[in-house]
């Protein structure tokens, strides 16, 4: 699902509040970004821990 | 002359009422009872009417969301499709109502997948939702599910229900019998006594229809009563394999499902909703906010030498959005002050997100003046944002 993306967190006020999945630029040079809240319900963060489970880390913030 | 009594049944048929006298109306539906415990319908866009991401996508190879609201796709490895949002102009869907159908059409053919591969298109449904059909108890509902399809190809399908909460399953097939013909088809499915769907905002059940698969979903057999969720039995009856050939194509349209066993004959009519009240269903799962260039998001503030927020007041969502857009070069911007305008290099949800308010800050941004309004909006023909919170 995350394949060649790059996946980072978003720091807020020194927490960590949301997490960057950037995936790789089209032809264009234009690109898919998501910012997924740091939420229990959302499902797009469920796949991130899973993704993490599997191995995976995220990448601190900037 | 007052009536003290009410002909209602020759009112109904159309026969001249008789003066107090004739036969009062006992019955809501023709088989007596009003057949529904919900007033809407149980699934969303059944009539695949709501498609805010697009009305068509092409070179599909993965899984998710792709085109009418709610519907979802799991592909894995076995081939390319492209999704439509097909209208109907004629045809025995048409001739009932339906003026939209999900169409699939295989662009790059696999006739020989491998054991794990799979192809099913379906929905995921909120346990909350789902609690009318009693699940886990005694007095446990069946479910029947009805739904008009087409394909080039004719043969078996098989659709699953998946309770995710118990993972367990109960099945149906229904019969394409004439190629190129929309056939309506109904699905009885057994009342299952285990297993409670959980009463939350969280997925409980999926309903697949199984388009094509590899060895690993077809060895077993089609679980006509709930049992334990078995893979070698989620394709066990189904041989349409909609990827082997480019030539071939499915759709399906008018899909509802009801609380309770019905035939043909006392199946209850689609609930038609306007499009309106179909939308704001939908929304709560998935809600599109701009595609195209100069495109308002909001309202903004610089709040900060390099930062800039921006408030979304939004329908309630179903937990807390992903914000889902297309970026690149000056993709996104905020204008405002003296008429400049500033691009934003990329988009981030705040700490502070509700499902009903979502805060949004900028990456980093330059030449505003902090503390002064703004607006947000759109700056280049490609770009798109939207917020997801689906199951």
């Amino acid at each position: 699902m995350f394949e060649g993306c790059t996946i980072k967190y978003n720091k807020q006020d020194g927490v960590n509040v949301s997490i960057q999945v950037i995936y790789p630029d089209n032809s264009n040079g234009s690109h898919r970004e998501m910012s997924v809240p740091i939420a229990e319900g959302n499902t797009d963060y469920q796949a991130i821990l899973e993704w993490v489970a599997d191995g995976n880390t995220i990448q601190e913030a900037d | 002359m007052a009536l003290s009594k009410i002909d209602v049944a020759n009112m109904l048929t159309g026969a001249t009422p008789v003066a107090n006298g004739g036969t009062a109306l006992t019955s809501g539906f023709q088989n007596g009872v009003d057949p529904r415990p919900s007033t809407v319908p149980i699934i969303q866009n059944g009539d695949m009417a709501v498609s805010q991401r697009a009305t068509s996508v092409t070179g599909i190879t993965d899984d998710g969301y792709k085109l009418c609201d709610r519907w979802y796709e799991y592909l894995s490895s076995l081939g390319t499709y492209t999704f439509a949002q097909e209208a109907q102009t004629s045809g025995n869907a048409f001739n009932n109502g339906f003026r939209t159908a999900f169409r699939i059409d295989c662009t790059t053919a696999d006739a020989s997948p491998s054991a794990s591969d799979e192809f099913w298109w379906g929905i995921k449904l909120e346990g909350q939702d789902l609690q009318m059909f009693k699940k886990g108890s005694s007095n446990a509902e069946k479910f029947t599910l009805a739904f008009w399809v087409k394909s080039n190809k004719t043969g078996v399908g098989q659709v699953n229900f998946r309770d995710t909460d118990n993972s367990r399953m109960c099945s149906g097939t229904y019969t394409i019998s004439s190629a190129n013909t929309w056939e309506h088809k109904i699905i009885n499915i057994a009342a299952d006594t285990t297993g409670a769907f959980t009463n939350d905002n969280a997925e409980s059940l999926q309903i697949q229809w199984y388009l094509d698969s590899g060895s690993n979903y077809e060895g077993g057999a089609t679980p006509t009563a709930w049992e334990a969720d078995s893979a070698g039995d989620r394709n066990a009856s189904g041989n349409l394999n909609i990827g082997d050939n480019t030539a071939n194509d499915w759709s399906i349209t008018g899909i509802q499902l009801e609380v309770g066993e019905f035939t043909s004959s006392t199946l209850p009519p689609f609930q038609h909703e306007s499009y309106g009240e179909n939308l704001l269903r939908c929304q709560r799962y998935f809600q599109h906010i701009v595609s195209g260039n100069h495109k308002l998001i909001s309202y903004a503030h610089w709040a900060s030498s390099s930062q800039i927020t921006f408030i979304l007041n939004i329908l309630e969502m179903r937990a807390v959005p992903t914000i889902d857009y297309d970026n690149g070069n000056d993709y996104w911007a905020i204008g405002g002050s003296s008429g400049s305008t500033n691009t934003i290099d990329s988009l981030i949800i705040d700490g502070y997100s509700t499902n009903k308010c979502v805060g949004l800050y900028s990456g980093t941004a330059a030449g505003g003046t902090t503390g002064y309004a703004y607006y947000g909006f759109s700056d280049n023909a490609s770009a798109r944002l939207a917020l997801v919170s689906e199951l």
